[in-house]
């Protein structure tokens, strides 16, 4: 029978696990290699933000939704230099954001967000610094969503008459 | 080079009347039998595969379709350990990145289309992943983590772990997973 390698045995042992409940799936799968490397520098950048939600990635875009005490906003961060960008227009401070995409040339960033009571769909581009609303047809409350990697496609799921649907959208 | 952006984007805004009412709609269309629900929208880069989650046998379970025929892709690995939540793909729809349960626990993992590997990513025993999100390239992956009652983004770079999977003509390799399905 295989043994385990005795330094895979003590990392499973600190992730706080029985190593052969961790173990086994690693091995079944055979395929697993190396772990993943979180990368460090953009860790702490993250963490500086402060709590974060709904990852958004387009290689070298990060969109997501952070803030610090129970005030959020959609922060854009470009990955080559792992800094925020300004995002000028788009965050107010009684939109509470719920999702975000953004496509790969970090261009178009699609919103959604609760503001006076309502849940909306936004379209905002970085170059115009503006905001355009994306009507739901038939209506609907949009809640989780996904752009294509040129932002001319949208993909939004909408709960209307009481069942979740997905609706494809055009982007001009 | 930001003011030509800027016009070109003053036109399209023109030219599209600066109405939603104009955009082109569709739905996604059915999600298989007796599937009402359709949750959790992914578009691969070039959007020609939309993932998505459906409840089938009573177990919400990812659904990988062709775009726009409808047509179902394979999928060899997440026939299986639901619930599947938050799908996401690469450019081409080779690699498929989604969340799992396997016990008592909630993973996340990416199904190679083109090999039929799966990648997992376990976490420390006092964390949770709620949320994922893979780049296009397939180069890095972003998993949103419960730690201490906290919600925090973490990006892993995936450069040394998959090969890229890249729009087409900027292939390096086994990009285009045409010996999956499509």
């Amino acid at each position: 029978m295989a043994m385990a390698p005795p330094g895979l045995v003590r990392w499973a042992r600190n992730l706080g696990a029985r190593p052969l409940a961790v173990l086994a799936p690693l091995l079944l799968s055979g395929c697993s290699g190396t772990l993943p490397v979180p990368m460090g520098g953009l860790d702490r950048r993250l963490e500086a933000i402060g709590s974060s939600h709904a990852p958004a990635l387009s290689d070298r875009w990060l969109a997501l939704i952070g803030g610090r005490g129970g005030r959020e906003q959609v922060v854009l961060v470009d990955l080559d230099r792992q800094m925020p960008v300004p995002l000028p227009g788009l965050n107010r401070p009684d939109a509470q954001p719920l999702a975000v995409a953004v496509d790969a040339a970090g261009e178009r960033l699609v919103v959604v967000r609760q503001l006076e009571g309502r849940t909306e769909l936004v379209l905002y581009r970085r170059a115009l610094m503006a905001l355009e609303p994306i009507a739901m047809q038939p209506a609907g409350v949009p809640r989780r969503i996904s752009l294509r990697a040129d932002g001319r496609e949208l993909a939004v799921e909408v709960s209307r008459g009481g069942a979740w649907q997905v609706d494809l959208i055009e982007v001009p | 080079m930001r003011s030509v952006a800027v016009t070109s984007a003053l036109i399209a805004l023109l030219c599209s009347g600066c109405g939603s009412w104009s955009w082109g709609r569709r739905s996604a269309g059915p999600a298989g039998l007796g599937a009402s629900n359709r949750q959790d929208p992914a578009l691969s880069g070039d959007g020609r595969v939309l993932a998505s989650v459906v409840e089938r046998g009573g177990r919400d379970t990812l659904l990988l379709q062709e775009q726009p025929s409808g047509r179902e892709l394979p999928l060899r690995h997440l026939r299986r350990f639901q619930p599947h939540r938050s799908p996401s793909l690469s450019w081409n729809g080779r690699y498929v990145a989604v969340l799992i349960q396997q016990g008592s626990r909630r993973l996340a993992v990416i199904e190679d289309r083109v090999n039929g590997n799966l990648l997992r990513f376990p976490l420390p025993g006092d964390q949770e992943v709620e949320r994922l999100s893979l780049a296009p390239s397939g180069r890095r992956l972003a998993l949103e983590v419960v730690h201490n009652g906290i919600n925090r983004v973490q990006v892993f770079d995936l450069a040394n772990q998959l090969e890229p999977d890249l729009p087409a003509g900027m292939l390096s390799g086994g990009g285009a997973p045409a010996a999956a399905g499509r």
